[in-house]
């Protein structure tokens, strides 16, 4: 057998051992992010008993979640019903492989990692209506058509406003991006209206507050996952996190100049040291956004899901599109 | 160790109970529920009740036309004020009509003061309308001073009404803080019971209790003021208005909030008034009716404060009454404490009161609304019949007439705009 073969497979492997390793303390940090940052804006402690400043309470609760009796209500269906969290963590997972970590620290460097990044992730409300619907419960139900609504019509003003920066950087590679960004500064700078859709689009698309429809605790109880415990609750738990990690990781990919460092002496170095560099950065950024969206959760109540929707296609869309055409007029203008 | 005889069975509690309820459903002739083994009933049918319809009203409600579907929320549901049952009628979203199921928290609380003494009636009200246990306690103490016909010393009038409308502030405080948390907002309802915690440990400080606090006597209250409450309530009085609007600051101007409360559930004046429905909810649809200017009791008449009033009827008027009442209620605290008179706090009562036969009612103006008492003396040592008007159970009325047409969503908002508290409901 040919070795590069081999390699290629060994790599494959390892770097999708990784990820997925990965997906672990990445849920752990932000579930703990959230009970301490919520805690604090509430004026309250927050966990402080487990490990110093109880920094492994989330940990706990992840083993915790384990420990759990798996329930399945009788009329469901088991075959789907035990598929759905799977379905949704794969998405998570799968949408991780080309996330541009460090120099070098890309799983898959596609040259479509873009648009493999939206197919893969879309396919997590598959998840959560297979969730809705096998659960056969009526929160359940509501909460997974409404997953389905959210999410399909959210895509839309999430895709188009990261096509205004493709335009721009001619590439639909994530590395490539990034050095684009690094010749030309950041795409903050030239996509700002870009920037503010794809955040607004990916707080709805990761089903957070305060577009966390899904759940709606108050009126869903805990919307398509309500009949779910045990470890299958747990994956859609850390699937939810993941997906909040991941929007933050491209968000900061397309727009905040992923692992550059946000001044030129240097951006970036090469070799070894170049991506510890690189991945200092990728992750200060990314969880900077991730406790930005944590705040929010804290501060804001839910909107309604008519007015979400109206959003997305009476305010999000138009803007998005408006934003295109600009953007491409001014790159045949100005030969960008 | 004694040895058990494994021929004898102890029979399972449960199955008594079911064989018990089948024979009790075969006397009044129903029909026997769903026996071992057969289908669940399943997702069509859940909520309907097992009996035919009694009314053309429940008719209407459990008969489902197509694309209709009931959805059962509560008693054990993440936001329904305690054990309150709703059956929504939903096509889609949008709610068709609303059935809301009571009694799950029923006590007999009316029944167990019937059987009381004038004295421990006062201790059995407080779990009634469990926010505002203080007034709960000042509707009977007033009923039994009129068929008693004693007075409460002046201090003791002061008194009351200090500790009422310190309960008053907390309780519309909550409320500010339920709402948002109904529209998905975690931090205001932990800002409200910070707010709550420091008026609490202040009644606390005065009653020896912190929610039922059976403080109230007929003819007085338990205890005089202490060091303790004077020198918190100093300190709540002078942080109380920062709290609030730091609380306000997240909900008041915030655009979710009020996309979603704006023009929801609005409730005319002509229509609130024919529902019963009164206090802030009532004030809210801009009828200016309020017990302590109306038929003024305790010492309310040589006070000085408004009833504040909002045009629109909507959820969200009725949240800025809500802030507006509190700033009464703190100009209300402001002028008591000024003119607290020095004297006794009790008046002179015998242990087992017999009034005269006759009867007597007591209103006052809860934070919910108009909550009073018809309390009939026989001459002997218990009241012969003693009845409840409680306020959210009347609100309540309002709920189903503003539902349909809203969306599942802004059923429980809307709710918590009413404020209900079940403990009174199902007393």
């Amino acid at each position: 057998m040919d070795l590069e073969l081999l390699l290629g497979i060994g790599r494959f492997l390892l770097a999708t051992t990784l990820l997925l390793l990965l997906t672990v303390p990445t849920a752990f940090i932000i579930i703990q992010m959230e009970m301490k940052i919520i805690a604090q804006l509430a004026l309250r402690y927050g966990p402080n008993r487990i490990g110093p400043r109880g920094i492994f309470q989330s940990t706990i609760h992840g083993f915790k979640v384990l420990a759990k009796e798996d329930t399945v209500p009788d009329q469901a269906d088991r075959g789907t019903f035990t598929l759905a969290p799977w379905m949704v963590y794969m998405a998570a997972a799968m949408s991780m492989l080309v996330i541009p970590f460090a120099p070098g620290a890309i799983a898959a460097d596609f040259s479509i990692g873009i648009v493999y990044f939206f197919a893969v992730l879309g396919l997590s409300v598959v998840g959560l209506l297979v969730a809705g619907w096998a659960s056969y419960n009526k929160y359940s139900l509501l909460g997974g058509l409404r997953s389905a609504a959210q999410m399909v019509s959210y895509e839309i003003p999430l895709t188009l406003s990261i096509v205004g920066a493709v335009v721009l950087a001619g590439t639909l590679s994530f590395s490539e991006l990034i050095a684009w960004q690094h010749e030309h500064g950041w795409l903050l700078l030239w996509q700002p209206v870009g920037v503010a859709i794809f955040y607004v689009a990916s707080l709805a698309e990761v089903n957070r507050t305060p577009f966390d429809m899904v759940e709606a605790d108050s009126e869903l109880v805990a919307g398509p996952f309500t009949e779910y415990s045990g470890m299958r609750f747990g994956f859609f738990f850390f699937a939810e996190y993941v997906a909040l990690f991941i929007m933050s990781g491209i968000l900061i990919s397309l727009f905040f100049g992923g692992w550059l460092a946000p001044w030129p002496f240097p951006a970036q170095l090469d070799g070894f040291w170049g991506t510890i560099y690189g991945a200092f950065w990728f992750f200060l950024k990314t969880y900077i956004f991730v406790a930005v969206a944590v705040w929010l959760r804290g501060t804001l109540p839910r909107v309604r899901v008519d007015q979400l929707m109206g959003m997305a296609w009476k305010v999000l869309l138009p803007l998005a599109l408006v934003n295109l055409f600009i953007t491409a007029i001014a790159v045949v203008v100005f030969e960008l | 160790m004694t040895k058990t005889d494994p021929e004898i069975r102890i029979p399972d509690p449960i199955e008594l109970d079911r064989i018990e309820e089948e024979r009790l459903r075969a006397v009044a002739g129903l029909a026997p529920t769903h026996a071992e083994g057969t289908e669940y009933a399943g997702f069509d049918t859940v909520g309907i009740p097992d009996r035919p319809p009694q009314t053309d009203r429940e008719r209407d409600v459990y008969t489902l036309s197509e694309g209709e579907m009931l959805l059962n929320m509560g008693p054990q549901h993440p936001s329904t004020h305690g054990v309150m049952r709703l059956i929504v009628k939903v096509r889609g979203e949008v709610v068709v009509d609303i059935d809301p199921v009571l009694g799950y928290l029923h006590r007999g609380i009316e029944k167990l003061c019937e059987n009381a003494t004038y004295t421990t009636v006062l201790t059995y009200v407080d779990p009634m309308d469990y926010l505002s246990a203080m007034h709960n306690e000042h509707a009977p103490a007033i009923a039994f001073e009129k068929l008693y016909g004693i007075k409460a010393p002046p201090r003791a009038e002061y008194i009351r009404a200090l500790v009422v409308e310190l309960n008053r502030v907390f309780s519309h405080g909550l409320m500010m803080g339920f709402l948002a948390l109904d529209m998905g907002g975690l931090t205001p309802i932990l800002y409200s019971f910070i707010n709550r915690d420091e008026v609490v440990d202040m009644l606390s400080a005065i009653s020896g209790q912190r929610m039922l606090f059976n403080f109230f006597r007929v003819g007085g209250v338990n205890w005089d003021t202490s060091d303790e409450f004077l020198s918190r309530l100093g300190t709540w009085r002078a942080n109380v208005m920062k709290n609030i609007e730091m609380n306000e600051a997240m909900i008041t101007e915030n655009e979710i909030f009020t996309a979603r409360t704006k023009g929801m559930g609005v409730l005319t004046g002509d229509q609130a008034i024919s529902l019963g429905v009164t206090g802030p909810n009532l004030r809210a649809s801009g009828v200016p009716f309020d017990v302590r200017k109306a038929h003024p009791y305790s010492i309310y008449h040589e006070l000085e404060f408004d009833v504040v009033t909002q045009s629109r009827g909507d959820s969200y008027s009725r949240y800025l009454q809500r802030i507006a009442e509190i700033k009464q209620s703190i100009h209300l605290i402001d002028q008591i404490v000024d003119r607290m008179p020095h004297g006794p706090v009790q008046a002179q009562v015998p242990g087992i009161i017999r009034p005269r036969p006759g009867r007597a009612y007591g209103a006052v103006e809860s934070p919910r609304g108009l909550y009073s008492v018809y309390a009939i003396s026989d001459g002997g040592p218990n009241p012969y019949r003693f009845r409840m008007r409680d306020p959210s159970f009347i609100s309540l009325q309002a709920i189903p007439k503003l539902m349909p047409g809203h969306l599942v969503a802004d059923t429980m908002a809307i709710m918590a705009s009413f404020d209900p508290v079940m403990g009174g409901v199902d007393k």
